[in-house]
């Protein structure tokens, strides 16, 4: 069941991703919510689960993008093993906390592609770190802090309804 | 056995991380044809629609500047229409007093009307000819359609012309059908009564009234406006006919001052004019 979740809300991700994250860029940079959903999917999980979820969650990326096959794969399982190491046992409740793992990811997510993409020219990936991947990975922290504190009330909620039963 | 637990049971995790790495790069070395290619292929027909719907916004933004600029566009060639309908007509105006000039028996000065009197119940223009040009008072003006008034005061360069539909000018006309004669008097608007026509006399709607030339303050043979309704009511010794006139009389624009012609003078007009001024008749 869970897993039936995780899987639908990868693909509405995915197409969301495709299909409106685009539009609300900011100087160029737009948040990769791939990476968000990572962050959100694998913080309680264990790492080996959390490494196939990413491998799968970034390969879906790749049927997508007409990239290189993998290396959304490879980004999302290396997010996903370190976010799962990091864990979210650490400062459980915490949105900053959580919003400066979606950022972390985000940069090393935007690193591995970065260094796939230009076939590892340096210059033009600190260029490009510096120009884009910044920008996008706060970008993706604010997105990702709003969806931590949304998804906490949620499960608040679900709490305080269960109680009252 | 040891290899086994070092990869499966210590550091599993990494294993894990390992073998996906090394998938992930195994994929993207490995040539992007096959089963590869294949899966690309059935993502993007599956993914074809939310492209689609991604593109459709896009081109919504993109429509709906081009919407902008059309209606631009559309408002500008609206007024460039209305320029030309209005231009068409005025050429198809000047037409008709051309041929109206050059077919007629009368000599005409050309005017345009440049101002229109404020008054409701005093309808007068004022034209760009004046005693420089030879227009003097008591000459018949015309329109391309048919009498519109007369010249009741000259400057050196305009002239002012009293309109048929006012109180102080009656014109006498002539059924172009029957011949039978009235005197037309203004009513409201662009409809007149054509006083003076007997019960018996034979006027009947859509008969065409023109100048008489009787009383020679106009010259005989112009239009001057058609018969809409004929009644009789009892008692009355004259008929009740409503005529509206041929011109326009709120909306003329190029007009011809009768100089002169065939059975009529001007000059007589305007001795005529002065005579009767001078006796306290009115014209």
């Amino acid at each position: 069941m869970r897993f039936a979740k995780a899987a639908i809300a990868a693909i509405l991700v995915f197409l969301f991703q495709l299909i409106v994250v685009g539009r609300f860029a900011v100087a160029g940079a737009a948040p990769d919510i791939m990476t968000i959903l990572v962050v959100v999917l694998v913080l309680d999980m264990d790492p080996v689960l959390a490494v196939v979820t990413g491998f799968f969650l970034g390969f879906l990326q790749d049927l997508g993008n007409a990239s290189f096959l993998g290396m959304n794969a490879l980004a999302k399982c290396l997010v996903a093993w370190g976010v799962a190491r990091t864990g979210g046992g650490l400062v459980p409740e915490s949105v900053p906390f959580r919003a400066a793992l979606v950022f972390a990811a985000s940069i090393v997510n935007d690193i591995v592609v970065l260094v796939v993409t230009t076939g590892f020219d340096v210059p033009l990936i600190l260029v490009s770190f510096f120009r884009y991947s910044l920008l996008s990975a706060l970008y993706a922290a604010a997105v990702g802090a709003v969806v931590f504190v949304l998804q906490g009330e949620i499960a608040g909620r679900m709490v305080r309804a269960g109680g009252r039963r | 056995m040891q290899l086994r637990f070092f990869l499966f049971e210590r550091h599993r995790d990494k294993t894990a991380l390992v073998v996906a790495v090394a998938l992930s790069i195994f994929l993207m070395t490995r040539d992007d044809g096959g089963k590869a290619a294949t899966a690309r292929a059935f993502s993007a027909v599956l993914l074809g629609p939310a492209v689609r719907v991604g593109a459709y916004f896009d081109s919504m933004e993109e429509l709906r500047s081009e919407n902008r600029r059309l209606r631009e566009l559309a408002a500008s060639l609206y007024h460039e229409r209305e320029r030309l309908v209005r231009q068409g007509r005025e050429r198809d105006r000047l037409r008709r007093l051309l041929e109206l000039r050059e077919k007629s028996p009368f000599r005409f000065l050309p005017c345009e009307v440049i101002a229109h009197s404020s008054s409701r119940f005093h309808q007068a223009v004022t034209v760009d000819r004046g005693e420089a040009d030879g227009a003097r008072a008591g000459m018949a003006v015309v329109g391309y359609r048919g009498l519109a008034g007369r010249v009741t005061q000259t400057f050196e360069n305009t002239s002012r012309v009293l309109l048929i539909n006012n109180k102080a000018i009656a014109v006498s006309c002539r059924d172009h059908r029957s011949g039978v004669v009235g005197i037309l008097e203004w009513e409201r608007g662009n409809l007149f009564r054509l006083e003076y026509v007997g019960r018996e006399e034979d006027v009947a709607p859509g008969d065409t009234l023109l100048t008489s030339g009787l009383g020679r303050l106009f010259p005989e043979g112009f239009p001057v406006g058609t018969v809409f309704q004929v009644s009789t009511e009892p008692g009355n010794l004259s008929r009740r006919i409503g005529v509206v006139s041929m011109a326009d009389l709120h909306k003329l624009e190029e007009l011809f001052i009768v100089v002169s012609g065939e059975g009529w003078d001007a000059e007589a007009v305007f001795d005529e004019l002065q005579r009767r001024e001078g006796g306290g008749e009115t014209p």
